[in-house]
């Protein structure tokens, strides 16, 4: 028996469908640590949804559940509870590790191996011939602004230097979707303002897509399609604000009124989360 | 390099301390004439030991042998040791106190039963040597292994990577540093136990000069065993070093 289209599909699925393909969906993901009376509960009921794609970012104050959030995604932490979902399909317990390319916040760099050695780390993990995962990164040196240092080793690098090994290493791990946690957070302004403009160049190129997590608004409004801000801890998605500011995106876009008035809504809910925290703290000690 | 910056660095090595240090013996002995029963002069121990060159030579030899097999098969047995601790909870409870029991009793008590056990041959001493030197490697590789950045092992799982993966890339190298610490406390303590080990039976081996020149109140010849064995430790110390650089080059990070 043959059916048209028109009979297996209803009539609305027919119309083509805009709204691209999902790459990462959280479903009422819960995170505890430690035993019931002294338990605390780093992360509560998120639900998110990342298209294929896009660039989210992600603020929220310090120790609200950010980088727990991270580890779930890569596979490093089991959630209590809820479901992780990549391309549609859910994901049991440490079936992520390796799936997502992931940067944390130091640059973890091995003092023993050179530039393009700490690149090819994730390569040479995979199996990929050392020769070969030489030659793929060396192409990609001039790229990362790391032209002629593919022999230096970390120690004589410069922090905003180390920062694109890392994050070379990272895009080499050629993984859909990228989790950077924190990657500017250590550098001075000029540098990290200088970093976000050259990431934007990248992602445009290599069409990734990438979850960002920082503390600095301007960071978040600068690179994100979207910002989500999490709550105090227990941390949760509090607001999902939409970016649309045009791209490319220049570096004088901060001045611009669009991402003036973005950044005042998007302060004030931080502020009040900020606050919190700040109360807990206190109520603690 | 400039000519003044080599004259400093001549000025500043330790060959030239040495140089330093036998000079003022010398000179000291011939300002205070002490009797040679306490200070003979450095000539004199050379001289003495010219005279039992290839005596001298043949114990040096051998006592090298020793210390280096006993030293190779400790670093080997602390090592493999070190590795089972870290990564066997149950073995390192069980196995691991044994281990320090053993140490406690002096190498000297242990003397006899080693020649009952191996003879007096040179597996013997080898065997006095590696006793002393697998506790502090397998000490230093445990604590090695186990000091390894955890953030650098969640970023080796996230790329998938498997146990042995993780400890050939990433556990090996970053205890190496403190491996090299056990290794160079390792090598002194063999060449003490080769040493001790010769007190129990033997015919050659610098152990042997020494009893006999105590034995035979000879003050002189023990300065030379004395003088020989700070060579052999100077030798033994300074090509660990060299293999030290040539592996553990990078600067350690906190």
């Amino acid at each position: 028996m043959k059916l048209s289209p028109l009979e297996v599909m209803p009539a609305a699925a027919v119309a083509p469908v805009e709204a691209p393909a999902t790459m990462l969906e959280l479903v009422n993901v819960w995170k505890r640590f430690g035993e019931a009376p002294a338990q605390t509960v780093a992360v509560s009921n998120v639900n998110l949804r990342i298209a294929k794609g896009e660039f989210v970012t992600l603020v929220g104050p310090s120790g609200c559940g950010k980088s727990t959030l991270f580890n779930m995604i890569a596979g490093l932490l089991p959630p209590d509870d809820g479901a992780l979902l990549l391309r549609g399909t859910s994901q049991r317990d440490g079936q992520m590790l390796g799936q997502v390319s992931f940067m944390p916040q130091r640059d973890l760099l091995f003092p023993w191996r050179t530039v393009l050695d700490n690149a090819i780390l994730a390569l040479e993990v995979e199996g990929v011939p050392r020769k070969v995962a030489r030659e793929r990164a060396a192409l990609m040196l001039p790229e990362f602004g790391l032209k002629g240092f593919a022999d230096h080793y970390p120690h004589q690098l410069s922090g905003g230097m180390r920062q694109r090994v890392a994050l070379m290493r990272t895009f080499l791990f050629e993984r859909d979707l990228l989790l950077l946690d924190e990657p500017f957070g250590a550098l001075d302004a000029l540098t990290r303002t200088r970093m976000q403009h050259w990431l934007l160049d990248i992602w445009a190129r290599h069409w990734r897509t990438v979850l960002f997590i920082t503390h600095d608004i301007d960071e978040a409004i600068v690179l994100g399609d979207r910002v989500l801000v999490m709550t105090a801890r227990p941390g949760t998605i509090k607001s999902e604000t939409v970016v649309d500011l045009p791209r490319p995106r220049d570096p004088s876009i901060v001045t611009s009124p669009e991402f003036m008035s973005l950044k005042r809504r998007l302060l004030d809910e931080i502020e009040e989360e900020s606050r919190k925290t700040f109360a807990q703290e206190e109520a603690a000690s | 390099m400039s000519k003044a910056s080599l004259t400093t660095r001549v000025l500043r090595s330790s060959a030239f301390a040495l140089l330093l240090v036998a000079l003022a013996w010398e000179l000291a002995v011939i300002a205070f004439a002490p009797s040679p029963r306490y200070l003979p002069a450095l000539s004199a121990i050379g001289r003495d030991a010219w005279s039992v060159w290839p005596q001298l030579l043949a114990c040096f030899n051998r006592t090298l042998l020793e210390t280096v097999l006993g030293f190779a098969l400790g670093a080997a047995f602390g090592c493999a040791c070190g590795t089972v601790f870290t990564y066997s909870r149950w073995m390192e409870r069980s196995v691991f106190p044994l281990f320090v029991v053993s140490q406690t009793v002096p190498i000297v008590a242990f003397g006899a039963l080693i020649v009952i056990w191996f003879g007096n041959s040179l597996l013997a001493k080898v065997m006095t040597a590696f006793f002393l030197t697998f506790f502090p490697v397998t000490v230093n590789t445990l604590r090695g292994l186990k000091s390894c950045d955890p953030q650098r092992i969640a970023l080796m799982r996230s790329f998938g990577a498997s146990g042995l993966v993780m400890f050939v890339k990433l556990a090996v190298p970053s205890a190496l540093p403190q491996i090299m610490v056990g290794l160079r406390l390792g090598i002194g303590l063999s060449l003490i136990g080769s040493i001790v080990g010769e007190w129990f039976g033997e015919t050659v081996g610098l152990g042997v000069m020494l009893m006999e020149a105590m034995n035979g109140d000879l003050v002189v010849r023990l300065w030379v065993v004395m003088v020989a064995c700070g060579v052999m430790g100077m030798l033994l110390y300074g090509g660990l070093s060299l293999i030290e650089r040539r592996l553990v080059w990078w600067r350690s990070e906190a």
